[in-house]
């Protein structure tokens, strides 16, 4: 099957790792390989390699493999790219990859591809359907996970912005024998100001909102002697020891923030969530609990010998319902052989020994996990969704950008109706799908159509 | 059982019907109607004579098929049952398309037409568009005449009862009188006939048309046979006898001066007589008579159980859902030019008669208006046209073909095209060839049909020019240059259209290759641009050399100010060469910009689904995506992804498993 796109995805599992891999596969890319790299290297050959952004400033510097087609994972031309790991120069190689002319892949893409091509057997191709599904779902969930609060009410606000317009427009076109308001060529300016301001408002606070940025919040359980602070210098190891240490609203209540991979985790430690009588502290408990409302999980640290404390439980219980937890068993080095025995992996509870650092790697990547990077190679993760809508809504401002040169000019409401459907078929890959008939309906629920 | 042996007599249709039509047919019948076995055999029979019928079976003729046009009345051939209108915004694309394939109904609109006028002139060439006036009488005519000279075309008066099948394959037609007529291809145009009903006011009756019968016994048997039916709803205004109507009180619509032609063969000397529209207001008053009546509409007491469309509503309607809305247009539009009826298009209506007559004379200009018949509601059965192909034939029947307002749509020009393609398919069915199925970036042919068979219906389809993503290279002006290469292909373009269009053709790529040679600069060498002149076309100075066609192709320069630059050359004599060319100049970028997006998108179209494929079988698909598959059996991946609700993921899968199909068999093959 003939492609005639290009698409582009990180290949190396978000988190750990000195190496990050993006790969690019599509017919005919030699033009975004120039682009990206400036030149276009020897098939099949390691090349050390600028890597460059929309605006020719080296991003990172690395190890360029280009695989001309058919001799390739997918069967078409494929371009991997090898940075450095971590989040930040992968999605800078990646959005570079974007403007270049490549979309982002879907899950299972690649494989896909390959497939389709005959570069798999029969028996490989068994397992694609099964990646394809999963990874489905799970960048369903993480796209819901990426939609959700401000930035959905902000794309909602800019989607019916959009088709407000697009009604005028539309109805202007088809309906021009009809009585009714059509769209003035002013009207219509003032109004396609109104979208593009709405949408630099969200892709602004979508920038600010990404997890890289901003990081998650965690509520941290635990008493005094389980090892709280060892643990979680350990955690944060030798790239970014503990950043800010801001007292709380109460005596007790303590906020930090530790750094892993890049990704800010903030801890709202709750040791001072406790019963009292004194009117002052117990304001400072409200604002706390305010503050746990935005938390995204809850890691309980106990010491493993003697598990949840009545006091821990008691704090688990005020929290609000449905937070995942993680359960962290520390200290497993002073356990008897015994009870060592026991001791499994699985699931939200996991054994650690801030003193051997046995379990620190299982609970780093439980952590990176929660925050929406996961490690499995075929999920993307919430911010690979957010990505996703990102590049959706810079796709939409180009084509509003087209609409407003347009509109400059003179008055030609089929171009002006054109660029604003592309901009529409842009953020339904946010939105999900709206169909002319979608349109027509509403033009027909607001204007008294027909003869 | 009595045997009568009687011959019946099939005589030919007026006189100068062109191939003759001698049968022997045995009646072995008693008055219960039995079986009578007819020994001629046609390769194409359509049922009904309606515009989708009428296409369907010109388009058969023409391709070489013997053909054979079953009507309940030859009289009705052709007829308007609706407004006496033809084209209009998405509808004009359409009849164009049709034209561009040879069809009939823009040249009988250019002989019928008393008012023409082009839509949207003030906007850009792809939302354009035709509409004429028709006189019915004429228009009836110049269909009628194309039919009865027709060679391969023979004409039948008789209703259809029943098909005949062999297996899950048609092999003919009974009617009425229970002849029986075979055919490997049949072709179902009832529109409104299956299971009609009538509605004014209270009062119902079954119906098809007013005055003609309803096919019920067809109508039950196509249940029968487990096609998925629904039910919609249209309507009528009543009519006005124009020698009733104060024209001092009313407003004047004249056509477009000069007149416009339809058919791209249609020459504007031919035109009949023209006349104006005329056009007045409801107000207050008649909304109060309205609302007044509404306990006695059948819209509103629920007797009506059709879905009616929500861009043509009736005037109750208008009036219950904008209450706001003081006034309604509506257009006065004369019937023909032997006739003083009046369409008064905008208040179609089912309220009781005594109501009509009340809400008319209620409107200026109509106080003493006179109401030649009645207008009604009419609810009719239609099939979900997801269970067709794009070809149009039913995926269920082998051989039977369904176009027109059967299958959901509204109006003469969806019909028209529809028939026209089932007729097309049809044809094909019986040479053994692959079905034609424009695709949406060629055709609004193929937008439709698209539509209706990966989306369905859920009120009468309507064409509309924001169906098509890619309106812009989908225009009137070019509807021949899409389409007639292909129509002659297919073997519906005759000699002539053929001659004049390559002709035409050519001319356009002769003066683009001359505009794209033809460089002006701005120094003072030869062909040098002087100041004032690029000024004056141009609105600026050049700053290096530019060809004519890059000039063209900016949105304030015009072909014919283009031509009066010094250094131009002669511009071409013909204006609808010239007018294709700068349109094709102005909307390069947009067309070029369109065409990656289907190149983009053509992958999934390649991939064809076996209809057997049963979706449960598919590997990680939902349990509703696959319930959906299995209803509608979509023919190609990419009418499944435009299926409601059908993820790209599900489409993924798909593709896999039907590569696993192929892989599978070829493996089977080589051990």
């Amino acid at each position: 099957m003939e492609n005639a796109d290009t698409i582009a995805a990180v290949a190396t599992p978000p988190g750990r790792g000195g190496i990050g891999v993006v790969r690019v596969s599509g017919n005919g890319i030699k033009s975004l390989v120039l682009k990206v790299i400036g030149y276009v290297p020897e098939p099949r050959y390691a090349s050390l390699s600028k890597f460059f952004d929309e605006d020719g400033q080296v991003i990172d510097q690395g190890i360029a493999l280009f695989f001309p087609a058919p001799h390739s994972y997918t069967g078409e031309d494929v371009l991997e790219l090898q940075g450095h790991g971590g989040p930040a120069v992968m999605n800078l190689l990646l959005s570079s990859c974007l403007s270049a002319g490549a979309r982002m892949a879907q899950p299972g893409e690649f494989t896909l591809r390959a497939y389709l091509n005959n570069k798999l057997d029969l028996a490989q191709a068994e397992s694609v359907a099964d990646i394809i599904d999963a990874s489905t779902g799970e960048a369903a969930r993480c796209a819901m996970r990426s939609l959700q609060g401000e930035f959905s009410n902000a794309v909602h606000i800019v989607v019916q912005a959009l088709i407000d317009l697009r009604i005028s427009v539309e109805a202007s076109l088809d309906f021009s024998e009809e009585e009714i308001d059509h769209a003035h060529h002013v009207d219509v300016s003032h109004r396609l100001r109104g979208v593009q301001a709405h949408l630099e408002h969200v892709l602004a606070s979508a920038r600010q909102g990404s997890i890289l940025r901003e990081g998650i919040w965690i509520v941290l359980i635990g008493q005094p002697n389980v090892g709280k602070s060892s643990l979680l210098n350990l955690l944060a190891g030798e790239e970014a020891a503990i950043v800010t240490e801001i007292p709380g609203t109460t005596r007790d209540t303590i906020r930090r923030t530790i750094e892993i991979e890049g990704v800010p985790l903030h801890l709202l430690d709750t040791a001072g969530l406790r019963e009292t009588d004194d009117a002052v502290e117990k304001m400072g408990i409200a604002r706390t609990r305010s503050t746990l409302e935005k938390a995204n999980f809850v890691l309980l640290v106990m010491d493993s010998r003697w598990g949840i404390t009545p006091a821990d439980q008691a704090i688990l219980d005020s929290l609000p319902a449905g937070l995942p937890a993680i359960y962290v068993y520390n200290k497993i080095d002073l356990l008897d052989e015994r009870s060592l025995a026991e001791v499994g992996e699985g699931g939200s509870e996991i054994y650690v020994s801030a003193i051997t650092g046995a379990g620190i790697e299982t609970l780093r990547q439980r952590l990176l996990e929660m925050a929406g990077w996961q490690p499995r190679s075929m999920g993307e993760g919430v911010f690979m969704a957010r990505q996703r809508h990102l590049q959706a809504l810079t796709t939409a401002r180009e084509y509003l950008e087209n609409a407003a040169e347009l509109d400059r000019g003179a008055f030609q409401p089929e171009l002006l109706a054109e660029e604003l459907r592309l901009a529409q078929q842009a953020l339904s890959a946010i939105t999900g799908e709206f169909r002319a008939d979608d349109l027509l309906g509403e033009i027909f629920s607001r204007f008294c159509i027909g003869k | 059982m009595r045997v009568d042996n009687r011959v019946l007599p099939l005589r030919r249709t007026p006189p100068y019907i062109a191939p003759r039509f001698t049968v022997e047919c045995h009646l072995f019948s008693e008055c219960d109607g039995s079986v009578v076995n007819c020994s001629e055999n046609f390769d194409v029979i359509v049922i009904g004579g309606g515009h989708a019928g009428t296409e369907a079976a010109l388009a058969a003729a023409r391709m070489g098929k013997k053909t054979l046009l079953l009507s309940h009345n030859i009289e009705t051939l052709g007829q308007m049952s609706c407004n006496p209108s033809i084209g209009g915004i998405g509808k004009g694309h359409l009849v164009k398309e049709v034209d561009a394939l040879g069809g009939a109904m823009a040249a009988a609109a250019d002989e019928a037409g008393i008012q023409f006028r082009i839509l949207n002139s003030s906007k850009g060439p792809a939302v354009r568009a035709t509409r004429v006036q028709a006189d019915r009488m004429l228009y009836r005519q110049a269909i009628r005449r194309r039919l009865e000279n027709q060679p391969n075309l023979w004409l039948f008066q008789q209703g259809v009862d029943d098909l005949t099948l062999e297996g899950e394959c048609v092999t003919g037609v009974v009617t009425q009188l229970g002849i029986r007529f075979t055919a490997r291809a049949v072709v179902l145009t009832a529109g409104t006939f299956l299971g009609g009903l009538a509605h004014v006011g209270s009062a119902n009756f079954q119906a098809g048309r007013a005055g003609d019968p309803p096919s019920i016994s067809l109508a039950a048997r196509l249940r029968e046979m487990k096609l998925p039916v629904g039910r919609l709803k249209t309507g009528t205004p009543p009519r006005i006898d124009g020698r009733s109507i104060d024209y001092s009180a009313v407003i004047e619509q004249p056509g477009d001066s000069p007149v416009p032609v339809f058919s791209f063969m249609g020459d504007a000397a031919r035109h009949p007589r023209q006349l104006p529209c005329w056009m007045t207001h409801t107000n207050r008053h008649t909304h109060d008579i309205i609302r007044g009546g509404l306990d006695r509409s059948p819209l509103f007491t629920g007797v009506i159980e059709g879905t009616g469309p929500r861009y043509c509503p009736s005037i109750e309607d208008k009036v219950v859902r904008f209450s706001a809305k003081e006034s309604h247009q509506i257009f006065l539009e004369p019937e023909g030019l032997g006739t003083h009826e009046v369409y008064p298009n905008g208040i179609s209506t089912s309220l009781p008669f005594d109501m009509q007559v009340k809400l008319v004379q209620s409107i200026k200009g109509l106080e003493n208006a006179h109401i030649t018949r009645p207008g009604y509601a009419i609810e009719y059965d239609f099939f979900d046209p997801r269970a067709l192909k794009s070809s149009l034939e039913t995926k269920a029947i082998e051989g039977l073909f369904f176009a027109g307002q059967i299958n959901g749509t509204t109006g003469y020009e969806e019909a028209a095209a529809q028939g026209l393609l089932a007729g097309i398919n049809a044809a094909r069915k019986t040479q053994d060839r692959e079905a034609w199925c424009p695709r949406r970036d060629e055709a609004y042919l193929g937008v439709l049909v698209d539509d209706l068979v990966t989306r369905g219906v859920t009120e009468p389809y309507r064409m509309f020019t924001s169906r098509a993503e890619y309106r812009l290279q989908l225009r009137e002006d070019n509807a021949d240059l899409r389409l007639t290469g292909m129509g002659r292909e297919l073997g519906v373009v005759d000699d002539v259209r053929w001659v004049s269009f390559e002709a035409k053709r050519e001319a356009i790529v002769r003066e683009q290759g001359r505009l794209k040679a033809t460089w002006l600069n701005p120094n003072t060498s030869l062909n040098a641009l002087p100041e004032a002149d690029a000024l004056r076309v141009l609105g600026k100075t050049i700053e290096h050399d530019y060809s004519l066609y890059e000039l063209l192709r900016r949105p304030d320069v015009s072909y014919a100010a283009l031509m009066t630059l010094p250094g131009a050359g002669e511009c071409v004599a013909d204006p609808v060469v010239a007018e294709q060319v700068e349109i094709q100049a102005k909307y390069h970028g947009y067309i070029e910009r369109q065409k990656d997006e289907v190149a983009r998108n053509a992958g999934y179209e390649d991939i064809r689904l076996p209809l057997d494929l049963d979706y449960t079988t598919v590997r990680g698909l939902s349990g509703e995506v696959q319930q959906k598959l299995n209803q509608f059996k979509p023919e190609t991946a990419g009418q499944a992804a435009r299926i409601s609700g059908i993820t790209p993921a599900a489409i993924s899968l798909l593709l896999v498993h039907v590569k696993r199909g192929f892989s599978g068999q070829k493996k089977k093959k080589s051990a």
